[in-house]
């Protein structure tokens, strides 16, 4: 040990030196540099929550800016379709009363033009049984009585005999008449007489004579023009 | 260095004709007055003659105290100005104590990096070691240190040099013929002088002192098992009375105890191995000074003392972590890894 | 005579118990050159590395001081 050249005294003032200097060190030194070091990662972690919260900031400024463009795209979107929409249901509407007033128009003209042609072949249908007759009877060459015959024509014309619809015979529900010329009162109110129920009368000269009934989905085919048909079939 | 001369020597430079003024200077000191190796020795040269008894040794103010003191004056010079400069935390920080200040941030990390939530108790106790070690060793590197001090007349087989005046009151040694020394000797019937003079420097590197070394090894062992308590009170001790296991398991419990016991036998090696380091390597390291100025007086002696500068770093460093590792190592509980 | 045989055995001694650094020179490059391959595959754990290359390098060195200290011992402490 001596020749190493230990010596507890000076093992001792080693001792009590580094003591010394570590007091002297932690007061003056490490405080202050413990201190500096937090307070800078302290400096370095607000800097980086604060460029986080700018950031974050940011971002919700762009989502917001991107909703209200949405929004306002939609709004305008919506005002436009609701702008087109009543437009579309002005001009509907317009379109619709327009329509209207020309299919009113158009029925008025119709139904004026099918009352004036009934009034028109009501009125020729007397002369149109004479020159029948005349033809038959130059035809025949026999004279018919005229009485007779006038019932005959107006049994071609109407399907209706002594008062009675021929084919028309029970015939239940509402019923659409169909004849060839338009009948008379008394013919009408025989129709009536047979067919239950509420009935319309038509006109239709293109079949030449008889009745075609409608009731429900029934028809009962008495018209001349049938009759004529069925008999070419036979022909043939 | 010379090489760097011949190469770029037709450039002009100032510094360049620095270096080679003072190479040609310094040959012509050496080869004015030779270097001389110095006397080698263990123990601390006593400075004053005066002495005091202490534990029934003898206390005298050795050559490695005053080394210690200027070292600790230099500690203080640089604390009072780290503290100066912490004053106003908004200074950039300069000059020496920015720099200490940036190392001291360096241990910092490391210490942190290591031992996590103590890093406040084992900080200090690692950078005191380190900055205190660091101090002393690159002491070393002043020119004056080991070189100047007293003429003494060397005493027993130890074999000393004559001395010549350079001035009055000044004197250096030189190599003189052993036999003109002895014939002189004879002649003056002077016992004293018979082996001629040595010098006994006022300063040496303190890290050259046994005693120094070892009380700073006793310090890191202590502030170890300090740390030890302190994280995990008395069941630090079952690190090295590890009686967990002794009875229960058959072999393996004796074996585990041995181990602990080996433990304990490691804290003591410790400190034979932390002082025994850094003396061997700041002794050697002045030896190897003392050896390549006698053998190569110019230039070789600038490379060793750079490589002397890098060796003192690296001890401190090495001294200091050595410490910080094995604190942070007490505090982890010892019977979870196995 | 005796004493510089005496001298002789002392500076052989000395010299035969360095021998030792050689295990402690090779022991530290070796920590060395595994610890610079680790750190050149994994350079994130530089520190962590680094850290344990200079305790590794200490424990090997350890060795290497003991020879220095014996060879002290027999060169300044033995015989004199």
């Amino acid at each position: 040990m001596e020749a190493l050249g230990i010596n507890l005294g000076y093992f001792f003032v080693q001792l009590f030196n580094f003591l010394v200097l570590f007091v002297i060190l932690k007061a003056w030194v490490y405080g202050p540099i413990i201190k500096m070091l937090e307070d800078r990662r302290e400096k370095i972690a607000q800097g980086m929550e604060d460029a986080r919260v700018a950031a974050e900031a940011r971002a919700n400024a762009e989502t917001e800016a991107e909703k209200i463009v949405a929004d306002a795209q939609s709004e305008a979107a919506q005002v436009v379709r609701e702008a087109s929409q009543r437009a579309e249901e002005v001009a509907r509407d317009i379109k619709a009363a327009a329509e209207k007033f020309a299919g009113e128009a158009a029925n008025e003209a119709r139904a004026g033009v099918a009352e004036e042609r009934d009034a028109l072949l009501g009125e020729v249908r007397g002369q149109i049984a004479v020159l029948a007759m005349s033809a038959t009877q130059k035809l025949l060459g026999e004279n018919l009585d005229e009485k007779r015959q006038h019932a005959l024509i107006d049994e071609f014309f109407s399907g209706v005999k002594d008062g009675k619809v021929v084919i028309a015979d029970g015939a239940e529900g509402d019923a659409v008449v169909t004849s060839a010329l338009p009948l008379t009162d008394g013919e009408k109110k025989s129709v009536e007489g047979t067919v239950k129920g509420s009935i319309e009368f038509k006109v239709d000269p293109t079949i030449l004579g008889g009745l075609v009934i409608r009731v429900g989905d029934k028809v009962l085919d008495g018209s001349v023009a049938s009759k004529l048909d069925t008999m070419r079939q036979n022909v043939k | 260095m010379e090489q760097t001369e011949k190469k770029t020597g037709w450039r002009w430079g100032v510094h360049r004709w620095w270096v080679l003024a003072f190479i040609i200077i310094g040959f012509y000191a050496a080869k004015a007055y030779p270097p001389i190796q110095p006397h080698i020795q263990l123990p601390a040269e006593n400075v004053f003659e005066t002495g005091l008894t202490f534990f029934g040794q003898p206390f005298y103010i050795t050559n490695t105290i005053l080394a210690m003191l200027l070292a600790d004056v230099i500690i203080i010079l640089i604390a009072i100005a780290i503290k100066r400069a912490s004053m106003n935390p908004d200074a950039l920080p300069k000059g020496i104590s920015g720099a200490v200040e940036g190392l001291l941030e360096g241990l910092y990390n490391l210490t942190e990096g290591t031992a996590g939530k103590w890093t406040k108790f084992i900080f200090p106790v690692f950078a005191t070691i380190t900055l205190s070690v660091l101090v002393w060793n690159w002491t070393e590197l002043i020119p004056g240190v080991d070189s100047i001090g007293w003429l003494e007349p060397a005493h027993g087989e130890v074999h000393g040099f004559e001395k010549e005046e350079l001035w009055s009151g000044f004197y250096t040694i030189v190599e003189s013929d052993e036999a003109v020394v002895a014939d002189d000797v004879h002649a003056e019937d002077s016992h004293e002088a018979s082996n001629g003079y040595l010098i006994v420097p006022f300063i040496r590197v303190a890290s050259t002192d046994l005693n120094f070394t070892l009380a700073l090894a006793v310090i890191a062992v202590v502030a170890v098992q300090w740390m030890g308590f302190k994280a995990l009170g008395p069941k630090y001790l079952t690190k090295f009375f590890n009686t967990k296991t002794l009875f229960s398991v058959p072999i393996f419990g004796v074996i585990d105890f041995a181990v602990g016991l080996l433990e304990l036998i490691g804290e003591f090696a410790k400190i034979l191995s932390f002082s025994f380091r850094l003396f061997g390597n700041i002794f050697a390291g002045s030896v190897l000074l003392f050896v390549i100025g006698t053998l190569v007086p110019v230039v070789a002696q600038s490379a060793f003392l750079m490589l002397e500068f890098f060796v003192g770093l690296i001890q401190a460093i090495v001294f200091g972590m050595l410490t910080m590792v094995f604190m942070s190592q007490a505090t982890e509980s010892h019977g979870d890894d196995h | 005579m005796e004493g510089s045989i005496v001298i002789a055995a002392k500076l052989i001694g000395a010299g035969l118990a360095m021998i030792g650094a050689i295990g402690a020179g090779a022991g530290i490059g070796i920590v060395v050159s595994g610890a610079v391959q680790a750190m050149g595959r994994n350079p994130d754990v530089t520190g962590t590395i680094q850290t344990n290359m200079i305790l590794g390098i200490a424990f090997a060195e350890a060795v290497a001081i003991y020879c220095l200290v014996v060879a002290l011992l027999i060169l300044f402490v033995v015989g004199n």
